[in-house]
């Protein structure tokens, strides 16, 4: 059944818009990886490779890649478990998760900026709420230097990005699992399945789609916080937090290297391509059946 | 077990909570208050920094730009982004794929790279201190996400209900109006809901792009809290609080929308 | 079926007045809105000091005869009191009006270059010295001051840090002194005075510490590195010895900084930082010290002001560490000149931008900047009216060097430094440390 020509007219306007506001500066802005341009100057050389080639043995962009690794592996591990664990019990309607959904859900419309204050002050060695409260719990002994452990610092800040976008991703697990028809559940366990081989046999097929869209979107995400990082930790301490994302706006702008800068981007998008394709592969988001 | 859901949805809910409860506190504390006792509760209700935010008619002008930058906006982008999501469903593999692939693709782009590229573009045109050029700007970055969600989403309508009233000789507009969007809404619901925090948050954009002070948006303003190495705490958190309450009873009012829009409808009917 | 309809019908709600917005909001965006010199809400502003710039919008020159100009900078703590400067440079320039646009210090980095680079924003505009001056220089974004009649104005030794090549590209108008901040009256509640050397410092950390009392308040985790390895390192090498650094002639696993980074871990392993150093911020060390539970608050000058704001009854002075014996001491202290004015080279107002420098500069202007901000300034013979203003003034007569760090002029060198340092109060040996910090430097020197 052939689809009608107005469809072209549909893609008119977004394409247009995207083309020429976002496309054509992005391109622009990649294009300066061979070059040495430093941000300001009204002039710049072509450097060919070159830019690649400092990245390559940069020490300071090795470990931005590795920590961008470590913080993505342990944000989407969090995310994704805790918001479908919570998102499969709040899938009745009724006023109770309703509003349990709004409370998850208020971390998300706070700036990324503002979560970072919050959770500077709650990761305080000395005066935050986390060690504060610890201590009255008698379990003095956990207390940590969350934000100053080198080992820890980039986990700390993989919590504080889980918290601020949960709620968020419960929505679509929630839309998700309402989608599936209660029938189909209700056959499986009259048949005999117990709770987890309904799950794993019904459940898990039909959610594919919300689940590969969690992941894929919470590894992009991951990839590109900035804001967090850069309000709480700043990269610091030594390096231990430093992303690609911090990275890329240190070259771009701190270092005076937006050349180095928009090469480091040009990794870090070839990164979240394939990332995001691997994922789709594994969840295997293309294939919904009935 | 269920005993060990209910505790984990209540321990959740803690952890949601608390923090933000200390953004409350905090509003509520003088400077040295708060210095004396960073994280209790303030030792009387205190609205002053709340007077002190809105004392000036200056703060409901910014209210009111983030208000119209961001429905705008989102708008806007419901609009386009739903035509070309319904579009890429309907296209075959190639021209659907192609134009999928080219979206998605946008979403992996640090802004790092693009920020300084498009501020000049603007300059160029002449749109560095228009509302019009930031909402516009907005909608263009925000394209690949809601491209990207829009298309997951409508990739789950009924083929068969669709088919069926092109058969009937509906045109594509009218399949569009009709059927497709009245079956998506909660997932433009959803939708809008993201979109509206992403942009009413947004500070990058406002940044570059909003020079006047009678433009101005919300979070820009805010900024002016954060001192070279003075962070006025208190005062700070009074921004925040005001600046998240508009967000939340939005949400809460929209919520309804999420819920009673279920999908499972038209399969049931 | 209803509740879509209604769903539906709203989206065609909003997406009708989205476009009815938009056209509003494109009509208000160009027609230039005069601006009304008389009534503004800048009295309410003022007070509440939550708006960056000042009165009406940016109508370009022309027209009527008003010149508008724009001034670029960080301190939002300051907008008031510029208000207020502002107001009195218009009344006596009745043509010129000035609009502000304030970013925070950490943002102001990458917005200003955006905006510096076409001219239209920032027709004076403020730099810090070191990395960024270099980079905003290599750009030809300065304007040449050099031969102004206003430079005399300041004290000459003090706008050093804006000159470059012999001309003067910026001018200097704050000036801080990179040191720790002490609580007098616990000083002399324990009968201590500022040491004069190492094991002087050692022997007063002790004392405050068994007397219950944290001897230094360090922010570990943003600005303690880049402000206490200034004194530290001021008498372990020479002044230049970042320059030499910086061109391979000195490297940081020589002796001068492995004895500093040796320094720091001693001051850690005897207990005499704060528990996890690495973990606190400015904020949370500043709120050990404003409560009395630090002596010693490692930040500098700039913070006297906002100290004695969040406790009334804090006495506060300024002292250095020594790190070597007392006669082996060169410097006392370290000072920075930052804030620097400059009227941007793309600029088509530079006749107006440097007649507002000139207001600046004029001492009684400077003074009045000076002591409702709490922050000294470059000008000559200013009056300053508070405690913490005059306690910094005295250090003016003393031998202080200006900021080492601020000598690096590579930025990931600058980060590799203090880096080293946080790495060895993570618990590195200073060998490793250096080792490390080394690594990256001869990366950036190979380029």
């Amino acid at each position: 059944m052939k689809p009608g020509k107005s469809l072209l007219l549909f893609f008119l306007p977004g394409t247009a818009l995207y083309l020429g506001l976002f496309v054509y500066p992005t391109l622009t802005g990649l294009f300066y990886s061979v070059t040495d341009w430093d941000g300001l100057s009204p002039s710049y050389r072509f450097v060919g490779a070159d830019n690649y080639v400092s990245l390559a043995g940069d020490i300071v962009f090795r470990k931005a890649l590795g920590n961008s690794l470590k913080f993505m592996l342990a944000v989407v591990v969090l995310q994704t478990v805790a918001s479908l664990a919570l998102a499969l019990r709040l899938t009745r309607r009724n006023k109770r998760t309703a509003a349990l959904r709004a409370l998850y859900f208020l971390p998300t419309v706070i700036s990324s900026v503002s979560v970072g204050f919050i959770w500077t002050f709650v990761y305080d060695p000395s005066l935050g709420l986390l060690n504060s409260l610890l201590e009255r719990a008698e379990l003095g002994n956990w207390t940590q230097n969350w934000l100053g452990d080198m080992k820890l610092a980039i986990f700390s800040v993989a919590a504080a990005q889980a918290w601020a976008h949960i709620g968020q991703m419960i929505v679509l697990f929630v839309a998700g699992l309402q989608a599936i028809p209660a029938e189909l559940l209700e056959a499986a366990r009259l048949d005999g399945g117990t709770r987890w081989q309904v799950f794993r046999r019904v459940t898990w097929p039909l959610l594919a789609p919300a689940a590969a869209l969690v992941v894929s979107y919470t590894t992009i995400q991951s990839f590109k916080a900035f804001d967090l990082v850069f309000t709480m930790t700043g990269g610091g301490p030594a390096y231990s937090t430093e992303i690609l994302s911090t990275y890329i706006y240190g070259a771009a702008f701190t270092n005076g290297t937006f050349g180095l800068a928009s090469s480091a981007s040009v990794v870090f998008l070839l990164l979240v391509a394939l990332m995001t394709y691997l994922q789709f592969r594994l969840l295997r988001a293309d294939r919904v059946s009935y | 077990m269920r005993w060990l859901g209910r505790f984990a949805l209540a321990f959740y809910a803690a952890v949601v909570a608390a923090p933000l409860l200390l953004v409350v506190f905090t509003s509520m504390k003088t400077t040295p208050q708060f210095y004396a006792d960073p994280i209790g509760p303030p030792p009387a209700w205190n609205f002053s920094h709340y007077r002190d935010l809105f004392a000036g008619q200056t703060m409901w002008r910014y209210f009111g730009n983030s208000a119209l930058v961001t429905a705008s906006s989102v708008a806007l982008e419901l609009a386009l982004a739903g035509m070309i999501a319904y579009g890429i469903v309907r296209s075959g593999r190639r021209l659907g794929g192609f134009l999928f692939a080219l979206f998605a693709a946008g979403l992996m782009v640090p802004s790092q790279v693009n920020m300084i590229p498009i501020y000049a573009l603007m300059r160029r045109l002449g749109w560095t201190n228009s509302l019009t050029g930031l909402v516009l700007v907005t909608a263009a970055v925000l394209l690949p996400l809601s491209v990207f969600m829009l298309t997951g989403f409508m990739r789950t309508l009924p083929k068969a209900l669709l088919e069926a009233g092109a058969i009937d000789g509906a045109g594509e507009t009218t399949l569009l109006v009709r059927i497709a969007l009245p079956l998506s809404a909660p997932y433009l619901a959803a939708t809008a809901a993201f979109l509206f925090a992403i942009v009413w948050n947004d500070l990058l954009f406002p940044m570059l792009l909003i020079g006047g002070k009678d433009k101005l948006t919300l979070p820009l303003a805010l900024l002016q809290f954060r001192g070279e190495y003075v962070t006025d705490y208190p005062m700070l958190m009074t921004g925040v609080a005001v600046s998240t309450a508009p967000m939340v009873l939005l949400f809460l009012f929209l919520q309804r929308y999420f819920i009673s829009g279920a999908l499972a409808g038209s399969l049931k009917g | 079926m209803t509740q879509r309809k209604k769903l539906s019908m709203l989206l065609a709600a909003l997406t009708v007045l989205a476009v009815l917005l938009t056209a509003c909001g494109s009509s208000n965006g160009n027609n230039g809105v005069a601006s009304g010199s008389g009534t503004q809400p800048d009295g309410a502003s003022a007070s509440s000091g939550a708006p960056a710039s000042t009165g009406g919008t940016p109508a370009s020159s022309g027209g009527g005869g008003q010149t508008t100009i724009s001034f670029l900078h960080w301190r939002g703590e300051d907008a008031a009191t510029f208000a207020d400067i502002i107001r009195k440079f218009e009344q006596e320039n009745p043509n010129i009006h000035v609009e502000t646009q304030v970013y925070p210090s950490d943002q102001y980095q990458s917005t200003a270059q955006a905006k510096l680079t076409d001219g239209s924003v920032g027709d004076v505009f403020a730099a810090f010295p070191g990395a960024q001056f270099e980079s905003i220089a290599k750009a030809g974004l300065f304007a040449d001051l050099t031969g102004e009649p206003f430079l005399g104005n300041f004290t000459d030794s003090l706008i050093e840090a804006g000159r470059k090549d012999g001309k003067q590209l910026a001018v200097p108008y704050q000036l801080v002194y990179n040191i720790p901040i002490y609580n007098a009256d616990l000083f002399s509640k324990y009968g201590l005075e500022p040491p004069k050397d190492w094991d002087g410092f050692l022997a007063m950390a002790e004392k405050l510490k068994s007397e219950g009392i944290i001897p230094i308040a360090f922010p570990g985790a943003d600005i303690g590195p880049g402000q206490f390895m200034n004194p530290m390192v001021m008498n372990n090498a020479p002044a230049d010895i970042f320059v030499k650094l910086e061109a391979g002639q000195a490297k940081l696993t020589d002796d001068w900084w492995i004895k500093t980074l040796s320094q720091f871990k001693e001051l850690n392993d005897k207990g005499y930082f704060q528990k996890d150093v690495l973990g606190t911020k400015d904020q949370g060390a500043g709120a050990l010290f404003i409560q009395g539970k630090a002596a010693i608050l490692a930040t500098g000058s700039y913070e006297l002001a906002q100290n004695k704001r969040a406790n009334p009854d804090l006495h506060q002075k300024l002292l250095a560490p020594i790190t070597v014996p007392a006669d082996q001491a060169v410097y006392e202290g370290v000072h920075t000149t930052t804030f620097m004015l400059a009227v941007n080279a793309h600029s088509k107002h530079q006749a107006e931008a440097k007649k507002f420098i000139e207001f600046l500069s004029r001492k009684d202007i400077a003074g009045e900047y000076a002591n409702a901000t709490g922050q000294n300034v470059t000008v000559k013979d200013v009056e300053y009216a508070s405690e913490e203003l005059k306690t910094v003034s005295e250090w003016m007569t003393k031998k202080t060097v200006f900021q080492p760090r601020y000598t690096i002029k590579n930025a990931q060198i600058q980060t590799a430094v203090t880096s080293s340092i946080q790495a060895v109060l993570g618990g590195k040996t200073p060998e490793q440390a250096a080792k490390e910090a080394q690594a990256i430097v001869d990366q950036q020197l190979g380029k």
